[in-house]
């Protein structure tokens, strides 16, 4: 496969979209799509002359993914509303429980809305009584914390939606 | 007194994670997979209960990752580990951190692996115990003290690596001049690949056969065997084909080589699933290694002795004692196993890509072992092993026919595999006969006669 849906799938909850995949697959159907709010899935059958029957997640998108509904040429110029493939992503590089400040008594490291230096620590994942600060590897915004605090995550589990500096 | 084990976490992949999540699941323990992003699509993923990613494609960061494999199974409330083979499944810090963790380690105690992963300290202990062994040394510290232990024994002589195994870090001395530059190359080769230069020396069996004894054993210093495998059909010291029992043996060499990797087992205080191997020339044998883990041939003892092997495993690790396993096994049948591999089948260049039409064989007498489905991507980062046929049959010449029977009906397309050499393999009379030493299969291979086994691909 040359394309990893990891890469331009932009959902927090992997389990989520197995599980609309499987629904997907059960029913034969060619297209699934569902929106809640700020996140919105499109499954799509992504050969359907080749009868591969491969399911493909597509990114959270505003539109139609490129390439796939409109057969526009190539050098057509990509929509102004492009912001959406730009989200970056913060992702835990550890298994562990995520938790959001060092103590119960102190505040979070981040909020929403938070401007963050390059090193500056995001949030704590612990492991086997061990807690792994995780620092900001370039100076961002955070735009969405989108994990509870003390939630389990596995690793490459996305922790925080940020806007690049 | 025993531990009770409610949910295991499989540090593994491929068909020995589903394997176990198998075992488990009929025991009614509850699952936990444990993956790489490389994986993320795989059946052990799927099967399992719960399914926690735990690192990128390299196995390095991920299959072999002690922190993060220990974090999945305390994030998940595991209270028992299975290490599958390859991997983890030997090394002894692995074991001990999932004890000190307070989880049961399926498998035996961290100083069985200790001094059976040392195949010098290997060598000593079976000796002790009174296993024969081949003419050998300890680990040598120059070339003369070689080159000495050489002409005590005879060329040729093999140097061997004392962290190596499974055939990897052994060189075949013919000529003494050769013996003092090769040590030192080996050494040198030893310690990158193993981070031990540690090489010690043997005498070289020129014919042999290998030949490995099942053993199980309970944490009550109980032990029994399940009879031999014979697994001479080999490539670059790795086994391609197995069956069970050995054709070569006779009913006294049975016997006794059964009771003596018995007597080794409880001479080291072994339990869990065990494996001795030993070298077999003529009517003698001798002790080449142990394996601490349950192999990937262990389905054909399952076939002839009709003992669930992973599930015993798992059983005996809760402390049970060997209860009806405890008593003198008979083989009943003949059991014979082809290890399906994503590779050339003439060159063994591995051959990853995606499976695009799937059709596994079946019948009676036959088991299929395997985690493809149409779709799978066989990755690069791992084993090439795609499926385990096994066929199980009254007598020998049966169990032949039968395999002959199902690789003809196996169709795995898209990538390349060694199913034609499998077929090939079944027709040589050499192999046909049951007189094959471990030199049989690269002595003797036609690559033309094998590609013609290879069906037309769409």
């Amino acid at each position: 496969m040359s394309s990893d849906p990891r890469d331009h799938n932009a959902l927090p909850d992997l389990r989520y979209i197995r599980e609309l995949a499987k629904v997907f697959r059960q029913y034969d159907l060619d297209e699934i799509e569902i929106e809640n709010g700020e996140q919105r899935v499109l499954l799509r059958r992504s050969d359907i002359a080749s009868g591969t029957g491969q399911v493909m997640v597509r990114p959270q998108v505003e539109y139609a993914p490129v390439g796939h509904a409109a057969p526009a040429p190539a050098s057509a110029p990509a929509p102004a509303a492009a912001p959406v493939s730009n989200d970056t992503f913060i992702t835990s590089p550890f298994v562990g429980t995520f938790y959001r400040s060092s103590s119960p008594e102190t505040p979070s490291f981040v909020e929403v809305g938070s401007t963050v230096q390059r090193g500056q620590p995001l949030c704590i994942v612990e492991a086997m009584k061990l807690f792994n600060e995780l620092e900001a590897e370039f100076p961002c915004v955070i735009e969405a914390v989108l994990l509870e605090n003390a939630q389990p995550v596995e690793y490459g589990a996305k922790l925080f939606r940020v806007r690049k500096l | 007194m025993t531990t009770e084990i409610r949910k295991v976490l499989i540090a593994n992949r491929g068909e020995i994670a589903l394997r176990v999540i198998r075992a488990c699941r009929e025991l009614g323990l509850k699952t936990v997979a444990v993956y790489s992003t490389a994986d993320e699509h795989a059946l052990h993923v799927r099967f399992a209960d719960e399914a926690i990613c735990i690192g990128p494609g390299q196995s390095s960061q991920s299959y072999l990752n002690i922190k993060h494999i220990i974090a999945a199974a305390e994030l998940t409330g595991a209270d028992a580990v299975h290490p599958g083979y390859g991997f983890l499944a030997e090394r002894a810090e692995f074991a001990e951190i999932v004890q000190k963790c307070g989880m049961t380690f399926i498998g035996p105690d961290p100083i069985h692996m200790q001094v059976m992963g040392d195949k010098v300290r290997a060598r000593q202990t079976m000796e002790k115990a009174g296993v024969p062994v081949l003419p050998g040394t300890g680990v040598l510290t120059s070339g003369a003290e070689a080159v000495a232990a050489a002409e005590r024994i005879g060329l040729p002589v093999i140097l061997k690596a004392s962290a190596g195994g499974g055939g990897r870090g052994m060189k075949i001395i013919r000529d003494m001049r050769a013996l003092p530059s090769t040590l030192e190359t080996a050494q040198v080769e030893a310690f990158k690949a193993f981070g031990c230069g540690d090489m010690y020396l043997e005498r070289y069996v020129e014919s042999p056969r290998h030949v490995e004894v099942q053993i199980v054993a309970d944490k009550h210093g109980e032990a029994i065997h399940l009879l031999e495998r014979e697994c001479s059909v080999q490539r670059r010291h790795q086994k391609v084909l197995e069956e069970a029992p050995c054709s070569a043996l006779s009913d006294e060499l049975r016997a006794a080589m059964c009771a003596t990797a018995v007597t080794a087992a409880k001479a080291i205080g072994y339990h869990s699933l065990g494996t001795f191997e030993f070298l077999l020339d003529g009517d003698r044998f001798y002790f080449m290694e142990m394996n601490t883990r349950v192999q990937v041939e262990h389905c054909v003892t399952e076939m002839i002795t009709g003992i669930d092997l992973v599930q015993e495993q798992i059983r005996l690790a809760t402390g049970e004692p060997l209860a009806h396993l405890n008593r003198e096994h008979k083989p009943r049948g003949h059991a014979i196993e082809c290890r399906i591999n994503a590779e050339d089948p003439v060159t063994f260049a591995p051959r990853p890509g995606t499976i695009s039409a799937l059709h596994f064989p079946g019948g009676f007498g036959v088991r299929v072992d395997s985690h493809l489905y149409t779709g799978y991507t066989v990755s690069p980062h791992y084993d090439s092993m795609l499926a385990k046929l096994i066929v199980h049959a009254p007598d020998r010449p049966r169990a032949i026919r039968r395999m002959r029977r199902v690789l003809s009906e196996c169709v795995i397309e898209g990538i390349s595999t060694n199913l034609p050499l499998h077929r090939w393999l079944l027709k040589q009379d050499a192999f046909v006969s049951g007189k094959y030493d471990t030199h049989f299969l690269e002595a003797t291979m036609d690559p033309d006669a094998i590609r013609a086994e290879a069906e037309p691909q769409a």
